[in-house]
């Protein structure tokens, strides 16, 4: 059929003729984990990405009929099962994959990049994987890991200065927990302040021993980096050991359930966002009436608007934007023309949800820009603007681990 | 009818130790093990890449760890530790310089020093304290990979494994990343098979059943079990090994993680301790069933046939699955194993009712 149609196009392409193309399903392979690890944010996170799907059929967002489908799986996050999903969903022509897991990831990077179809890793995965000459087919697509550490940073020199400054990491005792590190390392040099780690064991439901040696270190800022559960024991405990909330600043994963969980003593503590949470969006309104209303939601409706949620939204916005522009040359799309697709977006930022990104060939991280914001009580509230912090460093790490990554393989 | 014989029957003590007791069930196994080999040609990609390949290796880890816990009645909760120490070692050897053949038989040598260095610490205790033993020795493992990064990988802790070829065949394509998996799963069977008939395996079964009872006729519990660790942690190494190369080809610790472990030791017991058959059928149902599972409950939700959210969508069919295997261990707590058996007997003197194993 596949063979046909390009005959077909291709035939046509030939004469000069403009054939009439058949309305086209691109089909998009969500496959997360819903029941072991990462439940505190794939379910409303895949939420959003069904809901916004589900608006964009509804608009035609696509144009000339075409539609967008995903197929979403559970993988428990265990990569035998996600490399079945995988196979599955390729062999029933999804192009462009978000496992929203790093050992799911991990096990199926290499063979993605060989079948060339599209894997997108927002807020997880390798941050090397920005570089697009190495990862041709990967695609961060929000700021990686240490761009949000390089973020927050920025922020505490902003309002507080750095000289001098002390700063206490807390993190999780994994490789995620770990990556802030070498920014760090990099920023206490330029910026003239010191830092020490400070790590807890996975998966982080009890962290008392960490913070009663931060509480002996005297920091003037905190970072927390942990995901889930973990991340309120983290608040929770930093304040009962002295640490005003003012002074805690959190890695992206930290929710609207997180402060449910703290409490009132959550309001002042800080966190990075690559996305705006809340209703206030043009985007999240059309979901509301066309979506919601119309009875169409993927799921509770009490979701809708929260971090996760548009988090969710802002990566189908921008795959569905690239889906269009892939589209735009003509053709079934591809992993490929995807992939083109991404690498033609310039200054999307799905009215307003996220700041503006660009993709090229080289940085499929779209500039890493993000903000940072404080829960007031009740909402989480900007207190920045939308920027890229200290953009030239987080090139070059990514530049020097790809190469690195280049050269081991 | 279809053995064709009524029973089994033995003159003479040859016959009696041999493998194969009764004919039929020798052409069965040979006719498995051509239909197994040929698997490439008739089975899609899809179903030989994320079914039969993961379903052969993780048999050859259920068989590495029934010998154990089946076997020599050792409980081990860390054998994925086992098998990721195989797994990492072997593509370090690799990636210095050493030629793939012994690089998987120097990974499963480390796995098994370092499992029998644990199992040694464990020899003092049994039971569930050696369950508490075994799974220090997990975490410890776990700890170690996340915290080297000459073994791990460095800050993103995923290790590709390198081109490698198995006595000049390159272990690149599907079919002969299947193929190496599937020698190495006989061969682990064949020798399962084998060693029960062995000094060996008859002194870890009596060690199995009463350690003190088996030192009084004269066999060593503290040699035995620590040749118990040792073999059953190589084998796992060598499976850890075959795993990274021809499944995964790269590797994460999250991949060798406490789930791992009780996943493997759920195969065993759904399977049936220390039977053969029990560990392919076990391994193949834990990892398998929850794949099917999933994939029929998003099939009867994609035909509107389940009007549920995504979130009970997932659950569903580990609901289904948890209920399927409290169902079998209710209705035959020896296995999967003995229900196969009972059928086999059944049919071994259909039409009549009663028979003689």
């Amino acid at each position: 059929m596949t063979f046909l149609r390009k005959l077909a196009l291709t035939t046509a392409l030939v004469a000069g003729l403009s054939a009439p193309v058949a309305a086209e399903d691109v089909k998009f392979g969500l496959l997360q984990d819903f029941t072991a690890v990462y439940t505190f944010v794939t379910g409303q996170y895949n939420q959003g990405q069904q809901d916004y799907l589900a608006l964009a059929n509804a608009e035609g967002a696509l144009g000339d009929g075409n539609t967008v489908t995903a197929i979403v799986r559970d993988t428990g996050n265990q990569p035998q099962r996600g490399i079945e999903a995988y196979n599955r969903a390729k062999e029933e022509g999804a192009i462009l994959f978000d496992f929203l897991s790093t050992p799911v990831s991990a096990a199926i990077l290499d063979q993605a990049q060989a079948d060339r179809n599209v894997v997108i890793t927002p807020a997880h995965g390798r941050g090397d994987a920005s570089d697009g000459t190495v990862f041709p087919y990967v695609f961060p697509m929000l700021p990686t890991y240490w761009a949000q550490a390089a973020a927050l940073i920025e922020h505490m020199k902003t309002t507080g200065g750095l000289e001098g400054k002390k700063i206490a990491i807390v993190h999780i005792d994994s490789p995620f927990g770990r990556e802030p590190g070498p920014i760090l390392t990099a920023l206490a040099e330029q910026e003239k302040f010191e830092f020490q780690a400070f790590p807890y064991a996975s998966p982080g439901n009890e962290q008392s021993a960490a913070w009663s040696e931060v509480r002996r270190y005297r920091p003037d800022y905190v970072l927390i980096w942990g995901a889930g559960g973990g991340q309120a024991v983290s608040v929770r405990t930093a304040i009962q050991n002295g640490i005003a909330p003012e002074q805690i600043h959190s890695v992206i994963w930290l929710a609207e359930t997180d402060a449910a969980n703290v409490g009132p003593q959550m309001k002042g503590v800080k966190r990075f966002e690559a996305t705006a949470a809340g209703t206030d969006h043009p985007i999240i309104q059309r979901i509301q009436e066309k979506v919601i209303d119309a009875g169409k939601g993927a799921g509770d409706q009490a979701n809708v608007g929260n971090s996760y949620y548009n988090l969710g939204v802002a990566t189908m916005a921008v795959a569905v934007e690239a889906a269009r522009l892939g589209l735009e040359s003509g053709g079934p799309l591809t992993g490929e023309t995807l992939k083109a697709g991404f690498e033609k977006i310039a200054g999307y930022d799905a009215e307003g949800l996220m700041p503006p990104v660009t993709y090229t060939a080289e940085d499929h991280q779209g500039g890493g820009a993000g903000r940072v914001s404080e829960w007031d009580g009740e909402k989480w509230v900007p207190v920045s603007e939308w920027k890229a912090s200290y953009p030239d460093l987080i090139r070059q790490v990514i530049k020097e681990s790809a190469a690195k990554y280049a050269a081991e393989h | 009818m279809f053995y064709r014989l009524s029973g089994t029957y033995h003159t003479s003590y040859e016959a009696d130790r041999r493998l194969w007791k009764i004919p039929t069930d020798r052409w069965l196994v040979i006719g498995l093990l051509v239909l197994a080999l040929l698997a490439p040609l008739y089975v899609s990609p899809l179903y030989l890449g994320s079914y039969v390949l993961p379903w052969v290796i993780w048999s050859a880890a259920a068989l590495s760890l029934t010998l154990l816990m089946g076997l020599a009645g050792q409980l081990h909760f860390g054998f994925a530790a086992v098998m990721a120490i195989g797994a990492y070692a072997s593509i370090h050897l690799v990636r210095a310089g050493i030629p793939f053949e012994i690089a998987l038989l120097l990974s499963g040598l480390i796995a098994a020093v370092i499992g029998a260095v644990f199992g040694g610490a464990a020899l003092r205790v049994k039971g569930l304290y050696l369950v508490m033993a075994t799974l220090a020795m997990q975490y410890l493992v776990d700890w170690v990979v996340v915290n080297i990064p000459a073994i791990s990988g460095g800050a993103h802790a995923t290790l590709r494994t390198p081109a490698v070829s198995f006595l000049f065949l390159p272990i690149e394509s599907l079919a002969a990343r299947y193929w190496l998996a599937l020698a190495w799963a006989v061969l682990l069977t064949v020798f399962f098979m084998n060693v029960k008939r062995t000094s060996f395996g008859r002194a870890l079964v009596a060690i199995r059943d009463k350690d003190f009872a088996a030192a009084v006729i004269g066999v060593d519990p503290f040699k035995t079990k620590l040749m118990a660790f040792f073999t059953s942690s190589f084998m796992g190494g060598v499976t850890g090994a075959v795993l990274a190369f021809c499944f995964y080809r790269a590797v994460t610790p999250e991949q060798f993680g406490f789930n791992v472990s009780i996943q493997l030791v759920a195969m065993v017991l759904v399977g049936g301790l220390g039977s053969v058959i029990g560990a392919w059928l076990g391994a193949g149902f834990v990892l398998l069933a929850p794949i099917f599972l999933t994939n029929l409950v998003s099939g009867l939700a994609a035909g509107g046939w389940v009007p549920v959210s995504q979130n009970f969508l997932s659950h569903l069919p580990l609901m289904i699955y948890g209920a399927m295997i409290i169902g079998f261990l209710l209705l035959e707590p020896l296995g999967l194993a003995k229900i196969y058996d009972n059928i086999r007997k059944y049919f071994l003197v259909w039409p009549f009712r009663h028979a003689r194993s």
